[in-house]
């Protein structure tokens, strides 16, 4: 909503405050482009929603049959390999997803952006917001598997909201990191799709912790998204909290990010608009 | 090895302007292509910040500097109505209401639900100006979008445009038809490669703009 009506190029812009500022007043189109990406997500497929939720299946089919059944990883305390597994792949598609959609945002919207006055950020946050809405639908066939198999619906269920808030402030964080250097270095993005990809495999998403050799533990400890997937997995089906030092990792992390994210870009944000 | 590509060399798209609207007034902009006309209109929209100097705007801007801003063809013309002019600076629900009007103004009522891929060129550019027209600003920022659509089109557009004037919006108009300028402008600069060459009444700054030309 850019009802400005007055507008001075002289204005000073806070770090931080005018970012947040304009996401706030922009809140509107924000909800309107999520929803948006929804409708055309489920549009352009014939299969529509169900693909959104077909998706992950099919990945977890695959990884079920090479992992569970070939190399029967054991993932302790009785909890189905299938669980563990779609659980892993659904937090750590999430990550992905929602880095990438928003650290090409900007580029993305190139065109509208050269037309008409929106500040930047909103596209970047609204892809990640889209990733998080994707990941709410697809958590769904992850509840059913959970029922399908025994392990069945802890009430720890309904905090679910607290690790997915954490992940859209660490994916909008890194996304507007991205997103501003991409203007400047289209190959950005690229590099982050690898980076992305390295920290997937360090997190336990398809293996269990037991198998990493003691002295390469650390590395999976210093990884966030391994306190991400543990505190999700943990409210998922384990029914509990895990410790509170990965919780702590998680909102740390979360909100280092964000704010980072956030000011990086708004240093750059000058001659982003110019380079576009 | 070293990539081969183009490099870039800092263009100043605009040198020492400064000028004043006032309230009100139709300024009119002519000059050849290139000479920074696009560069203005979008540095008054607010899409693009001054590399130096400044630019104070006091007002609701509509800008029409290429309509059709975020127009997503899977989707109908109802959702592409709200999408527009929400990133226009309205409120979702306030577009909602108007997309009926909106349409029938553009005599688009029955494809309301039709998705934009079926449009063709002449009906995606009367919705656009449709909905970019839907509003009361006092600013306005025109850049050469007033010549689409059949003649009967363009009358209504000429109408509309002519009512905002008159409720006492502030235009800058860019155009190449000399006769838009001459009709309505109240003042009239000449760019050229970045520099005003004349500024002052419509009929001196377009008569001197063409000879430079003819």
């Amino acid at each position: 909503m850019t009802s400005t009506t007055y507008y001075d190029s002289d204005q000073a812009r806070r770090p931080l405050v005018t970012e947040f500022q304009n996401l706030w007043d922009n809140r509107g189109l924000i909800r309107l482009i999520v929803g948006r990406d929804l409708t055309l997500r489920y549009k352009r497929s014939t299969l529509g929603i169900w693909w959104t939720l077909l998706n992950p299946l099919l990945t977890t089919g695959v990884m079920w049959i090479v992992f569970g059944q070939i190399f029967r990883f054991d993932v302790g305390a009785g909890i189905p390999y299938i669980v563990y597994l779609l659980s892993g792949i659904l937090l750590v598609t999430f990550f992905s997803q929602a880095t990438i959609a928003a650290g090409s945002a900007i580029v993305g919207n190139a065109g509208v952006l050269s037309k008409v006055y929106v500040p930047p950020e909103v596209f970047s946050v609204s892809a990640a917001l889209s990733a998080a809405a994707n990941f709410m639908i697809s958590i769904i066939i992850l509840l059913v598997v959970q029922i399908i198999t025994g392990v069945g619906i802890p009430w720890t269920v309904i905090l679910i909201p607290i690790p997915v808030l954490a992940m859209l402030g660490l994916t909008a964080g890194l996304g507007l990191l991205i997103a501003a250097a991409a203007v400047h270095f289209f190959d950005v993005i690229d590099l982050a799709a690898v980076f992305i990809q390295l920290v997937s495999y360090l997190t336990p998403s398809f293996y269990p912790i037991s198998i990493i050799p003691d002295k390469f533990l650390f590395v999976v400890y210093l990884n966030p998204l391994y306190s991400y997937l543990t505190v999700f997995r943990g409210f998922m089906y384990g029914g509990e909290f895990v410790d509170w030092w990965m919780f702590a990792y998680m909102v740390a992390t979360s909100i280092i990010a964000l704010l980072l994210g956030v000011w990086m870009f708004s240093r750059s944000w000058r001659s982003l608009v110019v380079l576009l | 090895m070293v990539k081969r590509q183009i490099t870039y060399e800092k263009l100043w798209a605009l040198k020492g302007i400064s000028l004043d609207v006032a309230d009100g007034e139709v300024l009119g902009v002519v000059g050849p292509n290139g000479a920074g006309k696009s560069t203005l209109m979008k540095m008054l929209a607010r899409v693009l910040p001054p590399t130096e100097g400044r630019v104070v705007v006091r007002g609701t801007v509509a800008p029409m500097i290429e309509l059709g801003a975020g127009f997503s063809m899977e989707l109908t013309a109802y959702e592409n109505i709200v999408m527009y002019g929400t990133l226009l600076g309205r409120q979702p629900e306030f577009m909602r209401e108007r997309a009926p009007e909106i349409a029938h103004w553009a005599s688009l009522d029955d494809f309301l639900d039709v998705p934009l891929r079926s449009y063709s060129s002449g009906m995606l550019a009367r919705l656009g100006f449709s909905v970019a027209t839907d509003t009361d600003p006092d600013v306005l920022i025109v850049d050469e979008v007033l010549s689409v659509g059949d003649a009967a089109f363009q009358q209504k557009s000429a109408e509309r445009m002519k009512n905002m004037i008159d409720d006492g919006a502030s235009v800058v108009l860019v155009s190449h038809n000399l006769q838009t300028v001459l009709e309505i402008a109240d003042r009239a600069m000449w760019l050229d490669q970045g520099l005003i060459r004349l500024e002052g009444d419509p009929e001196e700054v377009v008569a001197a703009y063409q000879a430079s030309v003819g």
